[in-house]
């Protein structure tokens, strides 16, 4: 299988045959992905926030040290870096005695909100990129592997594609909201409603993948061997499928937080007690005159998170891109 | 070719059968009714609701109200749950007052992101690549309305005109030239903010498919034959490379629906991205159908005209 | 190289064509630059459209503000909350009274009662001042021969599928008792004639025959409605102004006042407005300048009802409904049901008003133009624009770069203004308020001390001082504080949280080991939920949570889109605590928010308020015309209230507008004065007389 999958990705024969010998497909991905220096920048950032996210449900949830829901409306408006005033009773202080960011309009603590925040716009994005690509896995899977199939008056690759074409018929953001505006308001609602409109493309490209490689040898010689198709399809065809999926999910992770801004600015986006960025940003609009950091903080941590995961994005469709791997 | 023509179309249209009886059936599902979408009116009685429940038909069975919504359409008649007034005419209108920002959205757009993407193909690898690679994945990182407040604000705090609206009140009595002028300043801030994102993945894409291109033999031969470099790029490379942007020209329609809620609810724009959430936040189901049904209309015509105009373009592809 | 040139000069020109576009268009100090006629037009901006401009069927507030400058009804508030003539000079309020001759009752000394000696013995009881203070008051007493009518009423039946009943009535002999006045207690005043019992012997079964027969029983606790032995009918006549003109010249005449009641109660028309005017019994022109109203029964916030704005009736008739019919070509299926909600004069509107309509872009603009011909006068300014911008940020950018004229400012910001010298402010009490509504028919929230305790826990002076930024009042009861109606010496709850941990332990609530507070082993725990899109509601939720979380009251909070808020939680009663507000008017009539018969589903008193005390309170105020008495029983009804803390009242937040300091209020010799809102909280009263000047004006 393994000599199968060079072959695929490096087209000549005689370079896969030298790349065996020191280095694996991950390998030449990381020396490949290593090279861009802003995907290297991206990932570092990312890999701080997933480690803030963790924290910051730990620290606000579990073992409370940043409390943001914690109401001290002497302090409100407080900018960033200022200190906690005497009013303020000794049990509800800040760490430090400093707001690190500063208050809101109730006198909430803005650092202890925003950590609160990253956790639930990350499980957004992941959780909705999660089911779009597990859509797509399926789907596109279901219609390259099974695709001859008939049912009826077509065949199972028609009805999928079919169906995938209806759905890309929508337009995206509006079938979004509609659907986020009638429903009621609940976080998992909108991760579901950001994954079940976004898995078309996935499920486009696993369908070619899979097209492909049924016909390839590796395939074509596990089905003469009579191995279950269940075996074949997880273990031989989706990993080597996984690649530009793994792409579009990273760059859909990204959409998939941008989406949940763009509601919240509309006023459907998740309801408190949930804090997101996204809401914390539409909040924080109302105050721009009076407390433009209100404003600024989230949609600069927005845009870097998600400037980020854009970047990991490329950085990796170039490092899998066969051309570049040549050189 | 009229054979493979209308098998084509008439696949698009069960196409577009289904997509509405979809979103019918998701948006009459949905939890929420028009008639008590009324905040204001405390003095609505269970009877009065239900006489208008009756009036919309929104006391039958969802396949009949999907028949009374077609029928109604079909026969320009369909009138909007909230003011009675027929739905088409009021999307024409809305649709006439997107249509001055979509078209100078795409103007900057195309105009702006091919010089952009040549030259960073051309340059590749150097400062100026990088740093518009950069500056392209921000722009699409950006929340869009995020940079719209910061633009705004910049624009009241530094030149202190105003910018919401599609023009400026008051000046009905002035000059002509000076009332053409204030309207095209309208349009200024909130299409260059719509277009910013196309910018960046237009001029990204330019960028990659010059560099594929310019990798191509007959560019090499070219090159191997002397002709200045300007030659090569313009006459050569780019014409190859312009292929797939015809296709793109179809995928353009879509657009005027669908991205602009958000920019049209900042800038006070009366465009049909407002039209369509103000319907959804008063549950008025006949114009959120009708915009979804056009949405996909106009999807499904863009994507036909684009395979039409791929076949036209490209001599090795053949209709069959 | 053609393409090369191409490609570098074309996105230059287009970014210097759109650059240039800028030095064109005026800013704040270059408004009237070349453009002298700014200050005749004043824009104001809404966050959203009005919906449809036909006073009685429109039901939103952009619509009324449009509405109100177009249109005029019989009467309006002056700036002390009094009715106020506007299309009727006056008006005149009587009453004629009805009492049935019951053959076959007696009276007290045991005479038989017949018509004959009902009216000479009320008429010898009345004349000798038997019957203290009804000499004055009556102005003719006439015997009223009998009658017979059928009416059609629709009960639920089986299977809910409603079922027509038919009743035929045999209305017998009556007593008219014409009066100078309204008296909701004359029929009292005559038991020493006709006894306390005269009602009881009433033979209904010989009044009223139901078809079909086996009905009888479900509708039998109706009949003293359809055939009453006691009945009050009120009468309103108005007089009205003569020469007043419609915009397109027709004059306005009495016609037009009966057109508008019979629209409003025509059921195409589906009127929010039918149940203000379904007291009407009939209306009558007496002559084109004189109409006159008369009611079934007492119910003296009826009058209230006339200032609607009135529509005209040679515009809207069935002629010209038709006529619209033909010239748009309608369908015959459609013609069924096109009325007035169709018609195109909701987006058209031509009223009597000191505005004319000249345009409306929907989600763009209306446009009215001043009536030249107004009645009163023409007002100041030439234009009105009705702006509509959608975000609360962008309308304040627009304002401050002068093209929106007026902007309400969130409290947060009024600060800022006051100390800016460019604009004048104003903050003044409206006629809403907000607090947290407890769902009283839950086991939880039935005892009036847990709500006490839930309310003394709650700072609201400090919601009203950093929420608010002060420009709120602290509230007490149902009434709008700034009306007669709200009793201003009855004191808010006090704050005092240890207070409310002492009442709960009482009520048997003990801390538990984490801190809340439990009793039978059972959490002091709920639901608080609010709509999303109001800061201020948010904010009070917020605080709230936090405020019970410190006296162990553990409280989940919840915000939804106002749809689904009402369908899921308000119209089926199905919360727990909510944080809502309400705007109301001057009327005394609280019937729908807080008698116990309107606790059902989709109906105002959704918190299911019952009170037996404040249920007769609610139902004499409403039948009492004497405002002095009126009064004393709001006040009465508002101590009630507050003591039972259906709701934890919190504030009246104040309306805070913000102008430009050259907008003044012109007095008729010219001289002009700074503008001053009414009582209402309104700045608009004095609308007709703003203008504004080109310098800015100094006041001492």
């Amino acid at each position: 299988m393994g000599e199968a999958e060079k072959n695929r990705h490096n087209g000549s024969p005689d370079r896969a045959a030298q790349a065996v010998i020191y280095e694996t497909p991950f390998d030449e991905f990381w020396r490949l992905f290593k090279r861009d220096r802003l995907a290297m920048v991206g990932l570092v950032v990312l890999v701080l926030l997933l480690f803030m996210a963790v924290a910051g449900k730990a620290l606000t949830e579990w073992w409370v040290v940043f409390d943001p829901s914690t109401v001290n409306l002497v302090d409100k408006f407080k900018s960033p870096l200022s200190q906690v005033s005497t009013l303020v009773p000794v049990d509800t202080r800040p760490l430090l005695g400093v707001y690190i960011l500063g208050t809101d309009e109730l006198g909430r603590d803005v650092f202890a909100r925003m950590l609160q925040g990253s956790f639930v716009s990350l499980s957004i994005g992941f959780i909705a990129v999660g089911i779009s690509v597990f859509i797509g896995i399926l789907l596109g899977g279901l219609a390259g592997y099974y695709g001859k199939l008939r049912l009826g008056i077509m065949t199972v690759d028609t009805l999928i594609m079919r169906f995938t074409d209806v759905m890309l018929c929508f337009p995206t953001f509006f079938l979004i909201l509609t659907v986020v505006a009638l429903l009621p308001p609940s976080i998992y609602n909108i991760m579901i409603v950001i994954g079940v409109t976004s898995w078309m493309g996935t499920a486009r490209f696993v369908r070619a993948e899979f097209l492909a490689l049924r016909e390839q040898d590796f395939v074509v010689a596990a089905q003469a061997m009579g191995l279950p198709e269940r075996r074949i399809i997880f273990l031989h065809m989706v990993p080597n499928a996984i690649a530009p999926v793994l792409v579009s999910a990273t760059i859909g992770v990204a959409t998939a937080i941008l989406t949940e801004s763009a509601l919240s600015f509309l006023g459907f986006g998740v309801q408190p007690p949930f804090a997101t960025w996204g809401n914390i940003l539409s909040d924080g609009k109302g105050f721009i005159f009076d407390a433009p950091w209100l404003f600024f903080i989230p949609g600069l941590a927005i845009l870097v998170v998600v400037l980020a995961f854009n970047l990991v994005g490329e950085g990796m469709r170039e490092a899998l891109n066969p051309k570049l791997r040549q050189r | 070719m009229w054979s493979y023509i209308l098998r084509n179309l008439l696949q698009r249209l069960v196409l577009l059968f289904i997509v509405s009886v979809i979103a019918h059936g998701v948006v009459h599902l949905a939890p929420g009714e028009p008639t008590q979408v009324d905040p204001s009116n405390p003095r609505m009685k269970p009877e009065d609701i239900v006489k208008i429940r009756k009036a919309f038909h929104l006391d039958e069975p969802l396949h009949l109200q999907y028949a009374y919504w077609m029928r109604d359409l079909l026969s320009g008649e369909l009138k909007s749950f909230k003011d009675s007034q027929p739905v088409l005419p009021k999307i024409w209108d809305r649709f006439l007052n997107s249509l001055p920002l979509f078209i100078l959205a795409t103007i900057i757009v195309w105009t702006l992101s091919f010089p952009t993407g040549i030259k960073a193909a051309i340059r590749r690898g150097s400062i100026y690549d990088r740093s518009t690679a950069f500056i392209a994945y921000t722009l699409i990182s950006v929340p869009g309305f995020f940079l719209s407040y910061l633009a705004i604000l910049w624009v009241v705090a530094v030149l202190g005109v105003p910018v919401i609206g599609m023009r400026t009140f008051g000046m009905e009595d002035a000059m002509p030239w000076f009332q053409g002028m204030d309207r095209i300043w309208h349009l200024v801030i909130p299409s260059l903010m719509s277009a910013l994102g196309g910018i960046a993945v237009l001029s990204r894409y330019v960028r990659s498919q010059m560099l594929e291109v310019i990798g191509q033999d007959y560019v090499r031969t070219a090159r191997a034959k002397g002709l200045p470099e300007d030659q090569v790029i313009y006459h050569h490379a780019l014409r190859n490379a312009l292929l797939p942007f015809v296709t793109m020209f179809g995928f353009l329609l879509p657009g005027l629906i669908g991205g602009s809620v958000i920019f049209e609810q900042i800038f006070a724009w009366p465009g049909l991205g407002r039209l369509g959430y103000d319907a959804i936040l008063s549950r008025d189901f006949p114009v959120i159908l009708t915009i979804n049904f056009i949405a996909a209309a106009l999807t499904l015509a863009g994507t036909f005209v684009s395979d039409l105009l791929y076949a036209v373009a490209d001599p090795r592809i053949r209709l069959h | 190289m053609k393409l090369k040139t191409i490609l570098i000069v074309a996105p230059l020109v287009v970014t210097v064509v759109l650059i240039q576009s800028y030095f064109w268009v005026p800013s704040y100090e270059t408004q009237t630059v070349g453009n002298p006629s700014r200050v005749e037009k004043f824009i104001d901006s809404s966050i959203g459209d009005a919906k449809i401009l036909n006073p009685i069927i429109q039901a939103d507030s952009a619509s009324s503000d449009i509405t109100t400058l177009v249109f005029e009804g019989l009467l309006d508030l002056d700036e002390n909350l009094n009715l106020r003539g506007r299309l009727a000079t006056e008006w005149q309020v009587t009453e004629k009274a009805y009492l049935a001759v019951i053959s076959g009752a007696r009276f007290i000394d045991g005479t038989p009662v017949t018509a004959v000696t009902l009216e000479q013995r009320l008429r010898r009881a009345i004349a000798s001042g038997l019957i203290p203070g009804l000499k004055d008051q009556v102005m003719g007493l006439r015997r009223v021969a009998a009658e017979e009518r059928s009416e059609d009423i629709s009960l639920p039946g089986k299977d809910d599928k409603a079922q027509t009943v038919k009743l035929h009535l045999r209305i017998p002999e009556r007593i008219e008792i014409s009066l100078r006045g309204v008296d909701q207690d004359l029929f009292e005043k005559l038991i020493p004639v006709i006894g306390a019992q005269y009602a009881d012997s009433a033979p209904y079964d010989r009044w009223v025959e139901v078809e079909p027969n086996e009905r009888r029983e479900a509708v039998r606790s109706q009949f003293p409605q359809w055939v009453p032995v006691f009945e009050h009918n009120p009468i309103i006549e108005f007089k009205l102004r003569k020469g007043v003109k419609f915009h397109d010249g027709q004059e306005f005449d009495a016609g037009d006042v009966k057109f508008t009641y019979d629209a409003i109660m025509n059921p195409k028309n589906l009127s929010p407005r039918t149940s203000d005017f379904e007291p009407v019994k009939k209306i009558e022109i007496l002559d084109p300048y004189t109409v006159r109203v008369v009611y079934k029964r007492l119910f003296s916030p009826a009058i209230n009802a006339w200032m609607m704005g009135i529509i005209p009736e040679h515009l809207l008739n069935d002629v010209e409904l038709k006529k619209e019919m033909e010239r748009r070509n309608i369908s015959p299926e459609l013609r069924k049901t096109f009325g007035m909600r169709e018609s195109e004069f909701s987006r058209h509107p031509v009223g009597v008003g000191p505005y004319r309509f000249v345009e409306w872009q929907s989600d763009e603009m209306i446009h009215l133009r001043r009536n030249e011909d107004y009645w009163e006068g023409a007002p100041q300014y030439k234009d009105y624009f009705y702006r509509i911008i959608p975000d609360k940020l962008t309308q304040e950018v627009e304002f401050r770069s002068g093209a929106v004229d007026r902007y309400s400012a969130r409290p947060h910001q009024i600060a800022r203004y006051k100390k800016d010298k460019r604009y004048q402010n104003f903050t003044s009490l409206g006629f809403g308020y907000t607090y947290i509504g407890y769902n009283n028919r839950l086991p939880l929230f039935k005892d009036p001390l847990l709500r006490k305790a839930l309310g003394m826990a709650i700072d609201v002076r400090e919601i009203i001082k950093y929420i608010l930024y002060d420009e709120a009042e602290r509230v007490t009861g149902p009434y709008p504080k700034n009306t007669q109606w709200y009793d201003q010496s009855i004191q808010p709850l006090a704050y005092d949280p240890e207070g409310a941990i002492r009442l709960l332990n009482e009520l048997g609530w003990k801390k538990n080991a984490d801190g809340w507070m439990e009793k039978d082993g059972k959490l002091l725990e709920f639901n608080l939920l609010t709509n999303n899109g109001n800061p201020i509601r948010k904010a009070v939720v917020t605080i709230a949570q936090n405020a019970w979380k410190k006296i162990g009251v553990k409280c989940n909070t919840q915000l939804f889109e106002w749809a689904v808020f009402l369908q899921d939680f308000i119209n089926p009663g199905k919360f727990d605590a909510v944080v809502l507000g309400w705007s109301l008017s001057q009327d005394p009539d609280l019937f729908q928010l807080w008698h116990s018969s309107e606790a059902g589903p989709q109906k105002l008193n959704f918190v299911g308020y019952n009170s037996a005390e404040a249920d007769e309170l609610i139902v004499r105020i409403r039948k009492e015309y004497d405002i002095d008495k009126q009064r004393e029983l709001t006040h009465r009804l508002h101590r009630q209230i507050a003591n039972d803390q259906p709701y934890t009242f919190l504030f009246a937040p104040r309306a805070t507008e913000v102008l430009d300091k050259k907008i003044v209020m012109m007095k008729k010799d010219g001289s002009y004065t700074k503008i001053t809102p009414s009582r209402s909280g309104s700045i608009y009263y004095s609308f007709n007389k703003w203008k504004k000047l080109e310098h800015v004006p100094e006041f001492k």
